[in-house]
C-alpha cells in the first residue's frame, strides 16, 4: 500500500462517520416510532423514507419544513432534540475532513506522492541537487539553460519555499527530507536510467562523504561532484570512485599560481567558465614580498605555491584563530603580533611587502586589515577572498585588486564538468603545454577569428545528435573533414567564424586540430564560434539537404533546384 | 480480550445476522420482508464498513473491499424498494430484485465474517 495519504482520511474519519451514522439512525427511528397526525385528524406514521427525508435536510441545516403532515408536539419535543445531535455530528464530520487538509502529516505524503509522479514522468537527463543555497540555485540556473533538469532534496522547510519561490523553469521538483537518507536519494530518482549525477556540495565534509558513499552504494553507476576541503577528504573520495571532487581552497591556491605564472591562462579559464571576457584586462601580480592574514586550512597550500614561484612569505594570524591548528613545521614563518611593539613591526611589514592576502574567516577582518594596509602603503596589491556568495557584493565596492570567490568557482567548475565536459578538457589540456604563451596565443587565435566574447559548444557524431554527418560516415561512407564544420551555408566556399578547440576520439585527445583532420565515429569536438555559424553547423549536422549542399557545392535534388530557382 | 475486535466482530456478524432476516422468506412475498429490518441491515453495515476504514493490512482491506459490496447492495435494494413504492406501483418484479439484492449482500457479508473468523483462528492470542 503506498499511497498513505487517501489511508490516513479513510483512519482519520471513522470517528466522525461514526458519529453520523449512529446520531442519524436514532434520529430516524425516533420519527418511525412517535405518532403523527395526518390532515384528517388520524393518526400517521412516518415511513422510512419521510424519516430519512426529514432528517437528512435538517442535520445539513436546510430546513425544508414539517412534511408530509405538520408535525405534532410529539414530534416537535424529539426534532428539537435531535437537530442538536444530528447538525453537530455533521459539523464535527466536516471539521475533521477540514483539519486533516491542515494536518503536516498528511500535506507531507501529499507532496511525497506529487514529488514521486513528478520523478516518475521525468523523461530527460536529471541531475539530483543536494541541498538549496545560493550556490546550488546557480547550478539549477546554469543545467536549466542547457536543458538538464534538476530535482532537489532539502531538510528545511523555509528555503523549500524560496525555491518554490523562485519559479524555475522548467519546474525543479523538491523532496523534504535529510540528503544522507538512502530512502530520500532513491526517491528522488537515483536509480533512474535519466539520472546524471549526483551534486553534494555541503560546508560539512563529512556530510558530504556520507553522501558520496550511499550515492554510490546505491548506484555506482551515477556520476558524483563532491566538494572537499582536506587532501585526506578529497582521497577518500577518490578511492570512493567519485568523478569530480571539488576543493575550494585547492582552486583559490591554482588560481594565485596561475595569476603568478600565467595570467593568460587565467583569462582562457574564466572566459569558457562563461564569467569574463577574452579582452578582460591582465593583471600580474607581483613578484615582491607576500603578507598572509590567516592561517586556515588554505595556509600551507599558499606558502608551497608561492614558495613554488620563488616569493618571500609571512603570515599574520588574526585573534580569532587557533594557534594549535597550525602544523608544526610551519610556525617558523607564522609571526603573531599581539601586543604594542608588535603593532609597530606589522606597520613596517605592511610598507615592505608588496602584496596582502586577506584570507581569515571573518569578511569584516578581511576587509579592515585591507583598508589599513592600503592607508599605510598605497603600492600594497590587495588580494582577498570572499567567504560566501551573495546577491550583493561588499568586496565588489572596496577596491580590491584581486578578489577570489571559491562559491563562484565551485559553481563554474561544478556545471561545467557535469554539462560541458570539453571545456575542462580543454582548459586541462592548454595547462599541460609546456609553451608557457601557449594560452596567450590561442586567445590571440580566436580573437583575430571570432571576437573578444564567442561561444564554444559541442558536435558529436552520433545518429541522434548530428543525423546527416552520421548518416554520410555510416551509410555513404563519404571521408568527412573537419572542413565542413567551417563552411557557409549560403555560399559553401565562404568559412564561418569557427574553430575547433578539441577533438576527443576515445581515450584520445586532440589539442585544437586541424581543418582537414577526417571525422570518424562518436568524435566529439568543442568549438568556438559567433552564435550563426553555431546555428550554421547545428543545420548542417543534422539536415541531410544542408550536409549536401555544403558538402558537394550544390542541392540535393532536383525538386529543391526548381524551388529556390524559382525565386 | 480486545474491545475493540469484540466491536468490530459484534457488528461485522450483526450485519450479516439482520442481512439474513431480512433475505429469509419468499422471495416474492412483502409481507415476509421487513422494511425496518432491512433499514437495520443497512445502519449496521454501514457502521461495520466504518470500524474497518484505515486498517491497512491485507486483510483488512479485503474485509473493507467486501463490506463496500454489502453497503451498496443493501442501499440499492433500499432505493428500488424506495422508488418503486412512490413512483411506481409496488410489483412483485419490483420485489424480487430488492431481495434478491440483499441476497447478494448477504453473501458479501457472509465471506466478510469467513475472513473475519479465519482471521481470529490464525492469530496465536
Amino acid at each position: 500500500m503506498n499511497n498513505s495519504a487517501l489511508w490516513i482520511v479513510l483512519h482519520r474519519m471513522r470517528a466522525p462517520l461514526l458519529v453520523l451514522i449512529v446520531t442519524y439512525t436514532i434520529a430516524i427511528i425516533g420519527f418511525l416510532l412517535i405518532d403523527g397526525m395526518d390532515n384528517n385528524g388520524k393518526v400517521y406514521h412516518m415511513n422510512i423514507f419521510d424519516a430519512f427525508y426529514v432528517v437528512t435536510y435538517t442535520a445539513t441545516t436546510i430546513g425544508f419544513g414539517e412534511i408530509p403532515y405538520a408535525f405534532t408536539y410529539g414530534q416537535r419535543i424529539w426534532m428539537s432534540m435531535i437537530v442538536y445531535a444530528t447538525v453537530m455530528g455533521w459539523f464535527y464530520s466536516l471539521g475533521s475532513i477540514i483539519s486533516l487538509f491542515q494536518d503536516k502529516l498528511l500535506l507531507a505524503q501529499i507532496a511525497e506522492s506529487r514529488f514521486r509522479k513528478q520523478i516518475k514522468n521525468l523523461n530527460q537527463s536529471f541531475l539530483i541537487v543536494l541541498g538549496y543555497n545560493y550556490t546550488t540555485s546557480e547550478i539549477i540556473k546554469k543545467a536549466n539553460k542547457e536543458g538538464v533538469r534538476t530535482v532537489v532534496i532539502e531538510k528545511d522547510e523555509h528555503k523549500i519555499n524560496e525555491l518554490n519561490l523562485e519559479n524555475f523553469t522548467p519546474a525543479v521538483p523538491c523532496l523534504m527530507g535529510d540528503v544522507y537518507d538512502p530512502l530520500a536519494l532513491e526517491k528522488a530518482g537515483l536509480n533512474s536510467k535519466y539520472c546524471k549525477a549526483v551534486v553534494s556540495l555541503f560546508a560539512d565534509d563529512n556530510l558530504n562523504l556520507r553522501v558520496a558513499l550511499t550515492a554510490k552504494l546505491l548506484n555506482k553507476n551515477v556520476k558524483l561532484a563532491i566538494k572537499s576541503t582536506t587532501n585526506d577528504q578529497s582521497e577518500d573520495l577518490r578511492d570512493l570512485g567519485v568523478e569530480i571532487v571539488e576543493n575550494p581552497y585547492e582552486i583559490i591556491a591554482e588560481q594565485i599560481d596561475i595569476a603568478l605564472r600565467n595570467p593568460y591562462m587565467g583569462i582562457l579559464e574564466k572566459w569558457l567558465h562563461g564569467i569574463g571576457t577574452l579582452d578582460d584586462e591582465i593583471k600580474y601580480l607581483p613578484k615582491g614580498k607576500y603578507l598572509v592574514y590567516g592561517f586556515g586550512k588554505l595556509g600551507r597550500k599558499i606558502y608551497q605555491v608561492l614558495n613554488n614561484n620563488g616569493i618571500e612569505v609571512s603570515f599574520i594570524i588574526p585573534s580569532d584563530e587557533d594557534i594549535e591548528s597550525i602544523p608544526k613545521d610551519m610556525l617558523n614563518i607564522v609571526k603573531f603580533y599581539e601586543t604594542d611593539e608588535d603593532e609597530s613591526l606589522l606597520i613596517e611589514d605592511i610598507k615592505n611587502s608588496s602584496a596582502i592576502i586577506a584570507r581569515s574567516t571573518s569578511d569584516t577582518l578581511n576587509l579592515s586589515i585591507l583598508a589599513r594596509s592600503r592607508k599605510l602603503n598605497p603600492n600594497i596589491v590587495t588580494i582577498a577572498r570572499e567567504s560566501e556568495m551573495a546577491y550583493l557584493s561588499i568586496f565588489e565596492n572596496a577596491n580590491i585588486d584581486f578578489v577570489f570567490i571559491p562559491s563562484k568557482v565551485l559553481i563554474e567548475k561544478t556545471t561545467n564538468a557535469l554539462l560541458a565536459p570539453y571545456s575542462s578538457k580543454f582548459i586541462e589540456m592548454v595547462k599541460e603545454q609546456q609553451e608557457l604563451d601557449f594560452a596567450e596565443k590561442v586567445i590571440l587565435r580566436i580573437k583575430n577569428k571570432i571576437g573578444s566574447n564567442p561561444i564554444t559548444f559541442g558536435l558529436t557524431v552520433e545518429k541522434e545528435k548530428s543525423y546527416a554527418i552520421w548518416n554520410s560516415l555510416v551509410n555513404k561512407k563519404r571521408i568527412i573533414t573537419l572542413d565542413v564544420c567551417r563552411r557557409s551555408r549560403s555560399n559553401w566556399q565562404e568559412h564561418n567564424k569557427i574553430l575547433p578547440l578539441i577533438l576527443i576520439r576515445n581515450s584520445q585527445v586532440y589539442l585544437l586540430p586541424s581543418w582537414d583532420m577526417e571525422l570518424e565515429l562518436d568524435d566529439k569536438v568543442l568549438f568556438v564560434s559567433d552564435e550563426e555559424s553555431k546555428n550554421d553547423l547545428r543545420w548542417i549536422s543534422k539536415n541531410i539537404y544542408e550536409f549536401y549542399y555544403v558538402y558537394f557545392g550544390k542541392e540535393k535534388n532536383m525538386f529543391n533546384k526548381l524551388f529556390k530557382g524559382g525565386y | 480480550m480486545n474491545l475493540e475486535k469484540v466491536i468490530s466482530g459484534f457488528f461485522i456478524i450483526l450485519a450479516m445476522t439482520l442481512n439474513f432476516g431480512f433475505f429469509y422468506g419468499d422471495i416474492d412475498d412483502i409481507s415476509q420482508h421487513s422494511k425496518y429490518e432491512l433499514f437495520a441491515a443497512i445502519v449496521v453495515n454501514l457502521i461495520a464498513t466504518t470500524l474497518k476504514l484505515g486498517d491497512r493490512t491485507q486483510m483488512g482491506s479485503v474485509l473493507l473491499a467486501t463490506s463496500l459490496v454489502a453497503d451498496i447492495q443493501l442501499i440499492a435494494a433500499a432505493t428500488v424498494w424506495t422508488i418503486g413504492a412512490y413512483a411506481y406501483a409496488l410489483d412483485s418484479s419490483t420485489i424480487v430484485l430488492v431481495v434478491s439484492l440483499s441476497g447478494g449482500a448477504l453473501l458479501a457479508n457472509f465471506v466478510s465474517v469467513v475472513l473475519y473468523v479465519g482471521d481470529t483462528l490464525k492469530s496465536k492470542r
